[in-house]
C-alpha cells in the first residue's frame, strides 16, 4: 500500500506540481485547498505526512498543525510546512506549534522526495 | 573628509540622530511607490528567468523525445550488441529526462510566486491610496512609520524582504530619521530544507 500524503495549498498550479512528483515517486496524494479542508478530511481520514502551505484564506498552515497536533491519530505523523514564508519568526511559530520540518518554495523535486522518505 | 564617529554621542552615551530635514508627505509618498516599483520590477524579472527555465527545459526534453524516437526507426543488425548500447544510454537518456522534468517543476512554481508577490503589492498601493487620501494621517511622521511597520509585514519572501530593505534605507520614517528594523536578517533561503 503507498503511503498517503495530504497536500494542502490555497494554490492550485502548487498542488499540481506537488501531486505530480509525488505521484511519480508513488505516493498517494490527497489534497486540500486550505486548513479547514485539510482538518476536515484528517478528522474523517488518516494520512501518512502532511505536507502544507502557510498562508491560506480560512485557516492558515500554523493554525492547522496545531490542530492536527490535537488530533490523537496525528499526533506522530510528520508535518512538514512548504511555503515561501523566509522569516524565522514564522519558522519558530511553525516549530512550536509542531511541525516537522520547514522548507521554502520553491521546492526541488528531487530534494523534498528525499526529506519525505527521511521523515517517514 | 571621515565625520568623527562620537560627534552624534549624547552626554549619556546614547547615539542621537540629526532631525530629518528632508522629510515630507510628498517625499513618502514617492518612496513608497519606488518601493511597490522595485518589487513589480524583481517579481517580473523572477518571473521571466523562470520562463526562460522552462522553454529551455522543454526544448531539451523535446530533443531529448526526437533522439529515441529516430533511435527506435533505425533498423539494428546486431541486435545484441545494440541491446547492451542501448541499455545504458537508455539511462542516461532517462536521467537527462528526469533532470529536465526537475528543473521544469521548479521553474513552473513561479507563477504562485509572482501572483502572491503581486498582490502585496496591490495591496500595498491601495493602502497607501486610503492613507494619503486622509490628510489627517499623511501629516504626521509616526503614522507613516506605522504604515510602512504594517506594510513591511507583508513581505515574507527573502527577494521581498531585502528589496524592502534597500528602500526603506530612505524611508527615514520618524522626524529623528531612524531607519526602520531591517527585515533580511535572518531570512532562509530559496528551497532551503531545516528539519525540527
Amino acid at each position: 500500500m503507498p503511503s498517503v500524503i495530504l497536500a494542502v495549498d490555497d494554490s492550485a498550479s502548487m498542488r499540481q506540481m506537488v501531486r505530480f512528483t509525488l505521484e511519480s515517486a508513488g505516493y498517494e496524494v490527497v489534497q486540500a485547498a486550505d486548513g479547514i479542508e485539510a482538518l476536515d478530511y484528517a478528522k474523517a481520514g488518516s494520512a501518512d505526512l502532511v505536507l502544507t502551505d502557510v498562508n491560506m484564506p480560512r485557516m492558515d498552515g500554523i493554525t492547522l498543525v496545531r490542530e492536527l497536533r490535537n488530533l490523537t491519530n496525528y499526533k506522530g505523523v510528520p508535518i512538514l510546512v512548504l511555503t515561501t514564508e523566509a522569516g524565522q519568526d514564522t519558522k519558530m511559530q511553525g516549530k512550536q506549534a509542531g511541525a516537522t520540518g520547514w522548507i521554502v518554495k520553491p521546492f526541488n523535486p528531487e530534494q523534498l522526495l528525499a526529506t519525505i522518505q527521511r521523515v517517514l | 573628509m571621515l565625520s568623527n564617529p562620537t560627534e552624534n554621542l549624547a552626554v549619556n552615551g546614547s547615539v542621537s540622530t540629526p532631525p530629518n530635514t528632508n522629510w515630507s508627505p510628498q517625499q513618502q509618498t514617492a518612496r513608497m511607490l519606488a518601493l511597490c516599483e522595485a518589487q513589480m520590477e524583481a517579481a517580473t524579472q523572477d518571473s521571466d528567468m523562470a520562463v526562460d527555465m522552462l522553454i529551455h527545459s522543454f526544448s531539451d526534453l523535446m530533443t531529448l523525445v526526437r533522439e529515441l524516437s529516430a533511435e527506435s526507426n533505425t533498423n539494428h543488425t546486431d541486435t545484441q550488441t545494440i541491446k547492451f548500447a542501448s541499455e545504458e544510454e537508455m539511462k542516461q537518456r532517462y536521467q537527462q529526462l528526469l533532470r529536465q522534468v526537475n528543473n521544469a517543476i521548479m521553474a513552473f512554481q513561479f507563477y504562485d510566486k509572482l501572483s502572491q508577490r503581486l498582490g502585496h503589492v496591490r495591496y500595498s498601493l491601495s493602502t497607501l491610496a486610503l492613507f494619503i487620501c486622509d490628510r489627517m494621517n499623511s501629516q504626521k511622521p509616526e503614522h507613516w512609520e506605522k504604515l510602512v511597520s504594517t506594510l513591511g509585514r507583508l513581505y515574507r519572501t527573502a527577494e521581498e524582504r531585502a528589496i524592502f530593505d534597500s528602500i526603506a534605507g530612505s524611508l527615514a520614517i520618524n522626524a529623528n530619521g531612524e531607519k526602520p528594523k531591517p527585515l533580511s536578517q535572518g531570512t532562509a533561503p530559496e528551497g532551503s530544507i531545516e528539519l525540527f
